[in-house]
């Protein structure tokens, strides 16, 4: 019985993947005046028995040693491409977390979505990307790994464009899709040039070649940054930041699944490519660097937001930049736990403020306020989401930020600093969303608003107090991290961050006296944040105009030179014969003169080569 | 059995000829049982030999070499069955109501009759007159059914595809005069051996006109306007099947022939096939007119077989012919699901056409269909196109790794122009003037229904088609002469 679970655990991408297929008929329209709701519920059961068998999985499989199926796939005489499917704990656990978090927004959806038309399209596109999750996390392969990131590339692409009838959406869409696969592409090239120097795509006989390969230095940067590009694409790190940001179009369950889970995906494959990314390092600097950036800048960004839904996107971006400055300094267990946690507090955060959105129709945080007399439930979640996600003993986010702190205090002590410097900004952008929408003066569109009906408030409050007791289930797991003594000032140095963020956010922003919005006093660094330092309006000018210059330059080259030469030969022969045929006169004496002359020429030219 | 899909078509189209009624059914009949054959053909071949299977011989016009001989394998096998498939979808997806059908059927079964026989002649000359004799039927069918510069759509296509024709000839010609064989048969030349300098010569008048055919840039340009004017299922066949008969050629004889010089001329290859690529993917950018993009994506593409072909390596000649049937597929799917658009709303502007999605009055079958085959066009996994760009990129990469990367960045490219056709045309909200849209019907629906379905099934499992063609790809490598470069890393690898 045992075995079996385990060996069948490749059906787990299948569950969904089987619900996103039959609820296709509803999707295309054939269901008539059916309705579409059995699509969605059906989509439900699939990926409640997903995370079922998932689970059951993770109960027998847990701390035994890491199996390896392998199930053969494209077969040519010079290339053979296996599926091999990783079971381990961390495999798992990944696999669970992820049937969970989709099971939990595909019942949140049922509430949130209630009255919408693409009920059956929106429920089998989630099952679509929880299928190719677990794929991904399953996977073994460096080549499955880039099918799957390329899978849920086109997932988001259709997700974030569900309601497609807004031009904001398209856009959002559409700039998601193309930042991804850039990132894809970059990939794809990596995955390629990988293999004739390994021979292999699988992660395992990756990580024993890297052990001792002697590689050029330059290649090793050079394969390691192509490697890098998906997951810096799909983490939305920075030069890729800005596609997050505008999805946020997309309904509210399909953010808390993407952003809960999609997003790490990426950070998921990097840090299964340590051992290769460690070959290089220049590499492992550059990732600091752009996780360093990254995590400063977006928390920073997340400050100046209005809208409730890009405030957390980029607290976001800013958080897997600390999982890219771990994979830099190669803290992968630290990496790991923190990603762990970003999946529950992420996920737990948007459903928050996804039920206010509900009922306030808004998620302009400038028009809300006073909700905590109206909301208690929805406020406590989202208390408790902002502290698992800081540094708050004893809530998970605290033990991952301890963990990767006491490593980098004894190698690079200046990145303690950052990663204290984060935690206190992205707590007080967090503290700054819970104080605009549930403390200060009531608003006009926050007047009315009442606890949302059971299907949104339960999946709320039972995240919450999963989260509640997620540290007590870590702990029994002896997951938690081991007490390093020498280190231990390290702790509380944690969390006095947390709490000037918390201070700072709820003086500026919980005390009525202080008016809102707060104006930085030079004007031009206000609209420098709020304009995410103008990244959009750069990317414009360069590659998007590049681009289409191009394009436009060569279709008229197109056009008037190419074409326009075949056309001139054309009208030419056209003309010309047009002309000649007026010298078909008819006269005798005329032929009998060309004759004659054409004789003389070719006579003389004869007499010229002899 | 092979001469029975060759002629079963020119029966049909005589059928066609006498009957005066019922030409839809009796052409689609034809190429169900043309099918069919094809079909018992690729059941009965013998996936491990390696060489000419199903020969037929019969001596023709002696004095000038010309035999009927006809044989396949696993090069020209799943373009047989490609065609034959094409074709029947392109009846079924001929307007109901086309004017003239007796004539429109008749063409487009001697189309399929001519091609089959380019695919299966192993006499040159044989080769040249069914490559000829399939423009009659075409040219034909642009400059009546076309759009509304068919004239001049037709006349530039025409007169293209005839030079490429010419330019055949005379290298065919001229070949076996020098090599004093006296017969064209394909195999009589593949054994003898010209000096290097000569095999140069006669490679590149090769090239340049299978180059015309494909088509490479600069002579590209009869594509766009054929593609673009002709009608829907004529688009189909032209996108989906006669392109190929370029890429084939490229390697039956090129490759084939003249293995010596290939090795010369491959690097200057894969740089054309490089510029091909971005020059056709930044043009498809510009367009409006949804059909335009695609021709010029159809440029774009093609050029990747190129690229694997000249690498010519086991693992890349393997993924240019996959690519050429992924490639067939997806075009001949795309022109279907425009010219369903088109009839439905009257236009193939991106600028006028909006919200084609909605699924109570806009297209949603065919727009979600669309999406599919504009993403499977994309290289995303699980869709033949993937599967196709992946073998052509991995075996390619080993010879010539600067233009593959080149050619994968412009891959990228492919998403950016259908994307934005996506956007605009599919997504956003139904245009005013289309408030009722004509329904698609199901007789409508069922190519596009089998398209997707292999697209889907090819790209998920690629071995069905890899068994076919490896044996016969192997061997056309082992011809090549094997040089430091050309023993690929790859090859060396995978044994451990």
């Amino acid at each position: 019985m045992h075995s079996i679970v385990l060996n069948t655990i490749w059906l787990i991408p299948c569950y969904p993947l089987i619900g996103a297929i039959l609820a296709l008929p509803w999707s295309v329209g054939w269901s008539g005046e059916l309705g579409t709701r059995p699509a969605g519920y059906l989509n439900i059961f699939m990926a409640g028995i997903a995370f079922i068998h998932a689970l059951s999985a993770l109960v027998i499989g847990w701390d035994l040693p890491t199996q390896e199926l392998s199930y053969s796939w494209l077969h040519s005489s010079t290339l053979n491409i296996d599926f091999p499917i990783e079971i381990s704990t961390i495999s798992l656990t990944a696999t669970a977390v992820v049937t969970a978090i989709n099971l939990v927004s595909q019942i949140y959806a049922v509430g949130y979505l209630e009255m919408d038309w693409g009920w059956a399209r929106f429920f089998s596109l989630m099952n679509c990307f929880g299928a190719g999750i677990c794929g991904l996390v399953l996977s073994n392969s460096l080549f499955f790994s880039y099918v799957f990131l390329e899978l849920l590339t086109l997932a988001t692409y259709l997700l974030v464009g569900f309601w497609y009838a807004q031009p904001l959406v398209i856009t959002g869409a559409r700039d998601a899709f193309w930042t991804k696969r850039v990132g894809d592409i970059i990939l794809l090239m990596g995955v390629i040039a990988i293999y004739p120097i390994t021979g292999t795509w699988n992660f395992t006989e990756l990580a024993t070649w890297a052990q001792t390969a002697q590689i050029d230095p330059s290649v090793a940067l050079l394969l390691g940054l192509s490697l890098s590009a998906g997951p810096l694409g799909k983490c939305a790190q920075i030069p890729f930041q800005l596609w997050l940001d505008e999805a946020m179009e997309a309904p509210i369950p399909a953010t808390v699944l993407r952003n809960a889970v999609v997003v790490g995906a990426g950070a998921f494959v990097l840090i299964k490519l340590a051992p290769v990314i460690s070959l290089s390092p220049l590499l492992l600097s550059i990732l600091v660097v752009l996780g360093v950036a990254t995590s400063f800048c977006c928390s920073l960004i997340a400050i100046a937001q209005v809208d409730m839904k890009r405030v957390l996107s980029y607290a976001l971006s800013a958080y897997i930049g600390l999982v890219f400055i771990a994979v830099g300094t190669q803290n992968v267990d630290s990496a790991r736990f923190i990603l762990f946690n970003e999946s529950f507090g992420m996920a737990l955060l948007y459903m928050s403020i996804g039920s206010i959105i509900f009922t306030n129709v808004t998620q302009d945080i400038t028009q809300l306020g006073g909700l905590w007399s109206r909301r208690p439930f929805t406020a406590c979640s989202m208390l408790v989401a902002i502290a698992s996600f800081v540094a708050v003993p004893p809530l998970g986010g605290f033990w991952g930020f301890w963990q990767l702190i006491q490593s980098l205090w004894v190698e690079q002590p200046w990145l303690v600093g950052v990663i204290l410097i984060v935690n206190t900004l992205t707590t007080l952008s967090l503290v700054r969303l819970f104080c605009r929408i549930f403390l200060g003066k009531t608003q006009p569109m926050s007047e009315r608003s009442v606890e949302p009906f059971w299907l949104i408030s339960l999946p709320v409050i039972f995240s919450a107090v999963f989260i509640c007791h997620l540290p007590i289930i870590i702990r029994d797991l002896g997951m938690l991290p081991s007490l390093d003594k020498s280190n231990v000032m390290l702790a509380p140095l944690l969390v006095w961050s947390s709490i000037s963020g918390v201070a700072t956010g709820g003086l500026l922003y919980g005390v009525n006296a202080i008016a809102k919005p707060i104006k930085l006093p030079i004007p031009a660094v206000q609209n420098f944040f709020t304009n995410d330092f103008y990244v959009q309006r750069f990317y414009q000018l360069t590659i998007v105009w590049l681009v289409a210059t191009g394009a436009k330059l060569v279709n008229w080259f197109d056009r008037y030179i190419v074409d326009g030469l075949v056309n001139l030969i054309g009208i030419g022969t056209l003309f010309s014969g047009q002309t000649l045929k007026y010298t078909t006169s008819g006269q005798s004496q005329l032929y009998i003169l060309l004759a004659f002359s054409g004789i003389i020429i070719v006579g003389l030219m004869m007499g010229l080569l002899v | 059995m092979l001469s029975a899909i060759i002629w079963l078509p020119v029966l049909g189209a005589i059928l066609i000829g006498v009957s005066p009624k019922f030409s839809r059914s009796i052409a689609l009949a034809v190429c169900v049982t043309t099918l069919a054959v094809s079909i018992t053909i690729a059941g009965t071949f013998n996936y491990q030999d390696s060489g000419l299977q199903f020969i037929e011989h019969l001596n023709w016009i002696e004095p000038l070499g010309l035999d009927y001989n006809l044989g396949i394998d696993g090069l020209s096998l799943p373009l047989v069955v490609l065609n034959t498939l094409l074709v029947l979808l392109a009846v079924q997806a001929t307007d109901i109501k086309v004017e003239r059908p007796r004539l429109f059927h008749a063409l487009l079964l001697l189309v399929s009759a001519a091609i089959t026989g380019a695919f299966l002649a192993q006499n040159l000359l044989l080769f040249f007159l069914f490559y000829e004799l399939e423009l009659i039927p075409l040219y034909l069918l642009i400059a009546i059914w076309g759009g509304e510069k068919r004239g001049y759509a037709a006349t530039k296509f025409l007169i293209y595809q005839a030079l490429s024709g010419v330019i055949l000839l005379a290298g065919f010609l001229s070949w076996a005069w020098f090599s004093k064989t006296g017969d064209f048969n394909y195999e009589s030349l593949a054994a003898t051996h010209l000096p290097a300098n000569l095999q140069l010569l006669f490679l590149c008048i090769i090239v340049l006109g299978f180059g015309i055919k494909m088509p490479l840039v600069p002579f590209h340009t009869w594509l766009p306007d054929a593609y673009v004017e002709a009608p829907t299922p004529v688009s189909m066949l032209l996108g989906g099947i006669v392109s190929k008969l370029g890429t084939y050629g490229l390697i039956r004889f090129g490759l084939g022939l003249f293995p010596d010089a290939w090795l010369i001329v491959a690097p200057w290859l894969a740089l054309i096939s490089v510029v091909t690529a971005i020059y056709g993917s930044l043009i498809a950018i510009a367009q409006t007119d949804i059909k335009k993009t695609i021709a010029y994506s159809s440029v774009a593409h093609l050029s990747y077989v190129l690229l694997a072909t000249a690498a010519g390596n086991s693992l890349s000649i393997l993924g240019a012919v996959y690519q050429m049937v992924a490639h067939g597929l997806i075009l001949a799917l795309l022109f279907n699901l425009v010219g369903i658009i088109e009839a439905k709303t009257g236009s193939r502007d991106i600028n006028k056409l909006h919200g084609l999605l909605n699924p109570k009055r806009g297209l949603p079958f065919v727009g979600s269909t669309l999406i599919l085959t504009m993403m499977a066009s994309a290289g995303i996994p699980g869709m033949v196109g993937f599967i196709g760009e992946f073998l052509s990129f991995q075996g390619s990469y080993a010879t010539f790794p600067i233009p593959t990367l080149i050619c994968l960045a412009s891959t990228g490219l492919t998403s950016i122009y259908f994307v934005i056709i996506i956007n605009r045309t599919l997504f956003g909200k139904l245009a005013e003037d289309f408030t009722y849209l004509p329904k698609v019907t199901a007789t409508e629906r069922v190519p596009a229904i089998i398209l997707t379905a292999l697209i889907i099934l090819l790209g998920i499992q690629p071995n069905i088609l890899i068994s076919q063609i490896q044996v016969t790809t192997d061997n056309i490598v082992a011809t090549l002469p094997t040089t430091g470069t050309q023993i690929a890393g790859i090859e060396t690898k995978t044994s451990d």
